[in-house]
C-alpha cells in the first residue's frame, strides 16, 4: 500500500513540480521582453504617452493630410541682432523614433562652426578650393560660430555638460560642426524625445550661401539641426568644402524677430506679424513636410508677391524679394519661375506647398544661387542683358531643387550628384523647352551658348579625374566636384536617353519622383527605377558612367578612297562628273577612351547616299569598307548628336575635303582683335 | 569753339591731304597682325578644317565650341597664340613711334613730302622719340599710379555702399577722370613730338618744357579737340561692330573681313586727326617767329656834281634771321 501511494505520490509530485518549473522558467524567459520593454518605456525620455507628437498640419501644403513621414518638429524662436549679425534663440526639437531600435545619442549639425581657420571646411577649402574664397588670408569678418548655451532632454534634465563634440569623417579635433548628445535614458522605438536648446548663432560675411553681407543677412543652416537615422546608423557629416547638406522631414514653426525696418522672407507661410516695442517685430513662420528652415532680411528688398501659380495640387502664391537696383526684373524672374514651375508639375510631378519665396540677394554677396525647401535666391546684377539668360538659369536651378532635394531628400554629403546632377539634368530638359536648345545661357549679338554644352564643358575639363559615386567631400578639387556631379551627371543621363529613349527616360524621371518624395532614396533607387521603367538592364552602362571613371573618346581616324581598278589608267578618274569608276572607300574608327558604348556612325558618300553602320566599341579600332561609284565624303560618329558624354567632339567626324571656313572666321576675329590692340597700344603710348 | 573749330577743321585737312600715311599704316597694321595671328591660324585649322562639329561655328557662333577648341590639348598653350599677337601689336606701337616724326614732317609741310625727307625726318628723330618715349613712360606711371590707387579705393568705399548703383557711377566717372588726365599728358607729348621733329629740337627736353607750358596754358581747348576726337573713333567703333552684328551674315566670312578691316582703317583716323591737331596749333602758336629787323638802307649823299654820274649802289645783305 505504502509503494502504491509511494508510486502514485511521487510521479504527482514530479508532475506537479515540473510544471511549476517550467512556468517559473516560462515566466522567467517571457520575464525581460515585458520587464525591459516596461523598464525602457519608463525610463525613456519624455515617453509618448502625453502630449509629444509631431503635429499633421497641413497649413503650408495643398494637401489635406501629411505628405511625409515626419520625424521632426522644430520650434524656434529666434531674435537677430542685426548690429552683431548675431542670432540668440531658443528651439525645442521634438523627435520621432522611428528607427526601430532605442535610440540613446542624437547626433546635431552645427554649420556655422565650419566658419573658423581651423575647421574642416576651411582646411579643405584651402587645399582643394571653394566657391566663394579660397581663404588665402583669414579675415575676422569671415568667422561664424553656433554655440549651444543650453541642452535639455526633457525628462532627463540639463545635458549641457554631457555634449561632445565629434568628428565622424575625418578625426580634426579643432572642426566643430557636428555635437554628440548622449541621453542617460535611451528612446525607445516609436518613441518621441523632446530638446530644449538655447543657442546663439554669429553669422560670417555670406560664405558658402549663408551670412550677412552690409545690412542683408541670408540664415541659412543657423540652428542645432539633429542627423539622420539611415541605413541603421546616425548620418550626421562633418560640413564640408564641397558638402551641402542632409536632414529629415518634419514640421518647422519659427519666429523670427528682427529690427522693425527690415522686410524678411523665409521657408513655409507667414502665419504672424506683430510689432514689438522695442522697435522690433516678431513674424512667424509655419512649414510642413519640409526638412529645412531659412530665412532672410533686408531694409531695401522690394517685394512682388501677386503672382500666383495654379498647380496641379492647388495655388502656389510666388513672393520675389528683390533687390532695388534689380526691380526692372521682377518679371524675368517671375515669369521663370512660373514656367519652372510648370515643367516640373508637367513632366515630374506636382509642387505640393502653397508658397516659393523666390530672393535676389545682395549684390557681391555670396549669397546668390541656393536652394532651402520653398525658399531659393537667385542671382542677377544691375546690368543683365534680354539675351543674357543668367538669372534664368540660376532660378530654374534652385527650384529644381525644390524636387532634387527638397522633395528627393537625397544624402548631399553622399551623393551629391543625385541632387545637384539630377537637378542639371533637368535644367538642361526644362531650360531647352524654354530658351531653345542652344541658345539657354546666352542669345546675344550672334553669340550662342546653350546649357547643355555648358555641362559638358564642366564635365570634360575634369574628364578622368573621378566617378561620379563618390562622397561630395571626397572630390580631387572644387574643380571636379562641380564638373563631375553637376556636369557628367547630366551628360550621362542625357546619354542615357540614346539608350532608353528620351520619351521613356522623361517616364522613368516622373516615376522616381513620385515614388522617392519626401523620402531619402540611394543611389540604387534612382538607377533601379530607370531600369525598371525601360526594361532593361543597364549596369554596362551605369558601371561605366556612374560607378566608374572611364572616359569617352571616339574618334574617325581616317577615311580613304581609291579606284577598284587603281591599276587601270583613265583620264577622268577622281574628277567631277566622273561616274563610272568604282571606289573602295574605308573608314577606320577608334575608340580612344576606356568608355565602351555603341555608337551609330553615319557615312556619306560624294554623290549624296548616306549609309548608317553601328560599332559596338568593343574592340579598339574598327574598318567600315564599301564599294561604290562614288568616294566617302566624310564620316560621323553619333550624327544624330546624342551622346553628350565624348570628351572630344571635333574628332567624332572627318571630311575628306578640308573646309578652312570655320578656321577663317576665328583667325579674322583674331586678326581683328591683334590689330585693335596694337592700334589702341600706339593710340596711349606713342 | 571756334578756336576749337579751327584746329578739328585744320587738322582734319592736314588729315584728308595726306591720307596715305593712314593707307600705310593700316597696312603696317594687318600685317604685323597677320604674323601674330598665324600661330593661332595654324592652331585652329589643325582642329577645325576636317571636322563637321566645326559647323557651329560658321552657321552662328555657338561659344562653347570655341571654347571647347581651346581646351583641347592639340590646340597647345593659349598663351602662345596670345602671346604671338600682343607681341605683334607691340611691333606695331614701335613701328608708329619710328615712323611717326615722317608724318609730323608731312602734315607740317605745304607740299607733298618727298620719300627721302620722310624717312630722314624718321631716321633723324629716332632717338630722340626713343628718349620722349621713355619719358612719357615714367610721368604716365607717376600720374597713373595713383590716379588708378585712388580710382581702387573710391570703388572699394563705393562697393560698401547699399546703393548697388553707386559702384558702376564711381567707376564711370573715375575711368572719365582718368581718361580726361591722361589725355591731357597725350597732348603734352604728342606737342613734345611736334616740337621735336618741327623744331629740330635736339634737346629733348627742351621741347618736354615748351609743350608743358603750351599745354597747361590751353589746356582746355586742346582737350575738348582730344576729346571730341575721340567721341568720334568711339562712334566709329560702335557704328562698325553694329553694322557687323545687324548686317553681316552669320556664316560670311568674306563680309566680317570686310566690316572688320574697314571699322579698323577708320579708326586709325582719329589717332591722326590728333596729330593733325597737334600740328596745327604748333604752326599756330609754338613755331618760333622768324624776327625781320627792318632794314632801311642809310641815305646816299651824292656829290653835287654838275655832270650827273653813275653810282654804282651795293647793297648790304640783310641781317640773319634769328630766332627770339
Amino acid at each position: 500500500m505504502k509503494i502504491r501511494w509511494m508510486i502514485l505520490f511521487f510521479p504527482a509530485v514530479s508532475v506537479i513540480a515540473l510544471s511549476l518549473l517550467v512556468q517559473h522558467h516560462a515566466a522567467r524567459a517571457a520575464a525581460p521582453q515585458g520587464a525591459l520593454a516596461a523598464a525602457s518605456v519608463a525610463n525613456a525620455a519624455s515617453v509618448a504617452p502625453g502630449p509629444l507628437t509631431i503635429p499633421d498640419t497641413t497649413l503650408a501644403i495643398n494637401s489635406d493630410k501629411p505628405m511625409s513621414q515626419r520625424v521632426v518638429h522644430y520650434e524656434i524662436d529666434a531674435k537677430y541682432d542685426a548690429a552683431q549679425h548675431a542670432v540668440n534663440a531658443t528651439e525645442v526639437l521634438t523627435y520621432r523614433n522611428l528607427t526601430g531600435q532605442a535610440l540613446d545619442h542624437f547626433p546635431f549639425h552645427l554649420y556655422q562652426n565650419a566658419f573658423q581657420p581651423n575647421s574642416t571646411f576651411v582646411r579643405e577649402a584651402k587645399v582643394a578650393g571653394n566657391r566663394d574664397t579660397g581663404y588665402d588670408k583669414w579675415e575676422a569678418k569671415e568667422y561664424g560660430s553656433e554655440d549651444i548655451k543650453s541642452l535639455e532632454a526633457v525628462g532627463q534634465g540639463d545635458l549641457t555638460s554631457q555634449i561632445q563634440y565629434i568628428q565622424p569623417d575625418d578625426g580634426n579635433k579643432d572642426d566643430k560642426t557636428v555635437v554628440d548628445v548622449h541621453l542617460p535614458k535611451p528612446v525607445a522605438p516609436g518613441d518621441y524625445v523632446q530638446f530644449k536648446i538655447a543657442f546663439q548663432t554669429k553669422f560670417p560675411e555670406t560664405q558658402a550661401r549663408s551670412g550677412w553681407k552690409r545690412d542683408f543677412v541670408l540664415g541659412g543652416q543657423w540652428f542645432p539641426k539633429v542627423g539622420v537615422w539611415w541605413h541603421g546608423a546616425w548620418n550626421c557629416h562633418q560640413y564640408h568644402a564641397m558638402t551641402e547638406f542632409f536632414a529629415d522631414f518634419g514640421v518647422y514653426d519659427v519666429k523670427l524677430t528682427v529690427p522693425q525696418y527690415e522686410v524678411v522672407g523665409a521657408s513655409g507661410i507667414k502665419v504672424g506679424e506683430v510689432s514689438n516695442p522695442d522697435s522690433t517685430k516678431t513674424v512667424t513662420y509655419h512649414g510642413d513636410d519640409i526638412h529645412d528652415f531659412a530665412w532672410t532680411a533686408s531694409p531695401r528688398y522690394k517685394v512682388k508677391e501677386d503672382g500666383v501659380f495654379q498647380g496641379q495640387m492647388g495655388p502656389v502664391h510666388m513672393r520675389i524679394l528683390m533687390q532695388p537696383a534689380h526691380w526692372s526684373q521682377a518679371e524675368r524672374h517671375e515669369k521663370i519661375l512660373r514656367e519652372s514651375l510648370e515643367h516640373f508639375e508637367n513632366w515630374y510631378g506636382p509642387y505640393p506647398y502653397k508658397t516659393i519665396t523666390l530672393v535676389d540677394p545682395e549684390p557681391d554677396s555670396a549669397a546668390g544661387g541656393m536652394e532651402y525647401p520653398t525658399f531659393i535666391t537667385g542671382d542677377s546684377s544691375w546690368f543683365m542683358p534680354d539675351g543674357l539668360y543668367l538669372p534664368e538659369v540660376v532660378v530654374e536651378h534652385e527650384f529644381g531643387h525644390q524636387y532634387w532635394y527638397g522633395m528627393v531628400a537625397t544624402n548631399e554629403f553622399e551623393d551629391a550628384w543625385m541632387d545637384e546632377g539630377i537637378n542639371s539634368y533637368t535644367e538642361v530638359k526644362v531650360l531647352d523647352s524654354i530658351l531653345g536648345k542652344n541658345t539657354s545661357i546666352m542669345n546675344l549679338a550672334g553669340a550662342t551658348v546653350g546649357e547643355r554644352e555648358l555641362q559638358r564643358l564642366g564635365y570634360i575639363r575634369v574628364a578622368d579625374l573621378d566617378p561620379i559615386a563618390e562622397k561630395a567631400y571626397d572630390y580631387y578639387s572644387y574643380g571636379s566636384y562641380g564638373g563631375i556631379t553637376y556636369g557628367k551627371t547630366a551628360c550621362v543621363l542625357l546619354t542615357l536617353e540614346s539608350i532608353v529613349g528620351e520619351d521613356t527616360m522623361a517616364k522613368a524621371m516622373r516615376t522616381y519622383f513620385m515614388k522617392y518624395r519626401f523620402t531619402h532614396p540611394t543611389k540604387e533607387d534612382f538607377l533601379k527605377t530607370i531600369e525598371e521603367v525601360s526594361g532593361k538592364d543597364l549596369r554596362w552602362y551605369f558601371n561605366q558612367a556612374i560607378y566608374g571613371s572611364q572616359v569617352m573618346d571616339y574618334e574617325v581616324r581616317k577615311i580613304e578612297s581609291f579606284p577598284v581598278n587603281w591599276y587601270v589608267e583613265k583620264k577622268d578618274a577622281g574628277k567631277k562628273g566622273d561616274k563610272d569608276t568604282v571606289y573602295r572607300s574605308s573608314v577606320w574608327l577608334q575608340r580612344k577612351g576606356d568608355f565602351v558604348m555603341p555608337v551609330d556612325v553615319e557615312v556619306k558618300f560624294e554623290n549624296g547616299e548616306k549609309v548608317r553602320e553601328i560599332w559596338d566599341g568593343a574592340s579598339r579600332w574598327t574598318k567600315f569598307t564599301y564599294e561604290r561609284k562614288s568616294k566617302v565624303e566624310s564620316a560621323e560618329i553619333d550624327p544624330d548628336h546624342k551622346i553628350v558624354i565624348d570628351r572630344n567632339d571635333f574628332n567624332n567626324s572627318y571630311t575628306d575635303e578640308a573646309n578652312g571656313k570655320p578656321a577663317r572666321k576665328l583667325e579674322n576675329y583674331w586678326q581683328f582683335m591683334t590689330q585693335w590692340i596694337g592700334q589702341a597700344l600706339a593710340w596711349w603710348a606713342v | 569753339m571756334s578756336e576749337n573749330k579751327g584746329l578739328l577743321s585744320s587738322g582734319w585737312s592736314m588729315v584728308a591731304r595726306n591720307k596715305r600715311y593712314i593707307f600705310w599704316f593700316y597696312v603696317l597694321n594687318v600685317a604685323l597682325a597677320r604674323f601674330g595671328a598665324t600661330a593661332f591660324s595654324n592652331q585652329v585649322h589643325e582642329i577645325l578644317d576636317h571636322s563637321l562639329h566645326a559647323n557651329r561655328l560658321v552657321q552662328g557662333f555657338d561659344v562653347s565650341v570655341l571654347v571647347e577648341m581651346f581646351m583641347r590639348p592639340e590646340f597647345g598653350p593659349t598663351s602662345a597664340s596670345v602671346g604671338s599677337a600682343a607681341g605683334f601689336a607691340l611691333l606695331f606701337l614701335f613701328a608708329t613711334a619710328l615712323f611717326l616724326p615722317g608724318v609730323l614732317q608731312g602734315y607740317a609741310s605745304t607740299y607733298r613730302l618727298p620719300r627721302e625727307d620722310f624717312f630722314r625726318a624718321c631716321g633723324r628723330n629716332l632717338w630722340r622719340f626713343v628718349r620722349l618715349l621713355i619719358v612719357a613712360f615714367i610721368v604716365f606711371l607717376i600720374v597713373g599710379i595713383p590716379l588708378f590707387g585712388l580710382h581702387g579705393v573710391l570703388e572699394r568705399k563705393a562697393a560698401e555702399s547699399t546703393n548697388e548703383l553707386l559702384l558702376p557711377e564711381v567707376q564711370f566717372a573715375g575711368l572719365a577722370v582718368i581718361f580726361l588726365v591722361m589725355a591731357a599728358l597725350r597732348i603734352w607729348f604728342d606737342l613734345a613730338q611736334a616740337d621735336v621733329v618741327l623744331s629740330d629740337q635736339r634737346a629733348v627736353r627742351k621741347s618736354i618744357g615748351t609743350a608743358f607750358r603750351h599745354t597747361w596754358k590751353n589746356l582746355g581747348r586742346l582737350l575738348a579737340s582730344y576729346v571730341v576726337i575721340t567721341i568720334f573713333a568711339a562712334a566709329v567703333l560702335v557704328a562698325g561692330l553694329f553694322v557687323w552684328m545687324k548686317f553681316v551674315p552669320a556664316a560670311s566670312v568674306v563680309g566680317a573681313i570686310v566690316v572688320g578691316q574697314l571699322t579698323l582703317l577708320l579708326l586709325l583716323i582719329p589717332r591722326f586727326w590728333q596729330r593733325g591737331v597737334v600740328v596745327t596749333y604748333y604752326l599756330q602758336h609754338m613755331v618760333a617767329p622768324i624776327a625781320v629787323q627792318s632794314f632801311t638802307p642809310a641815305p646816299v649823299v651824292l656829290p653835287v656834281v654838275s655832270e650827273p654820274v653813275a653810282v654804282p649802289i651795293v647793297p648790304s645783305a640783310p641781317p640773319e634771321p634769328q630766332a627770339s
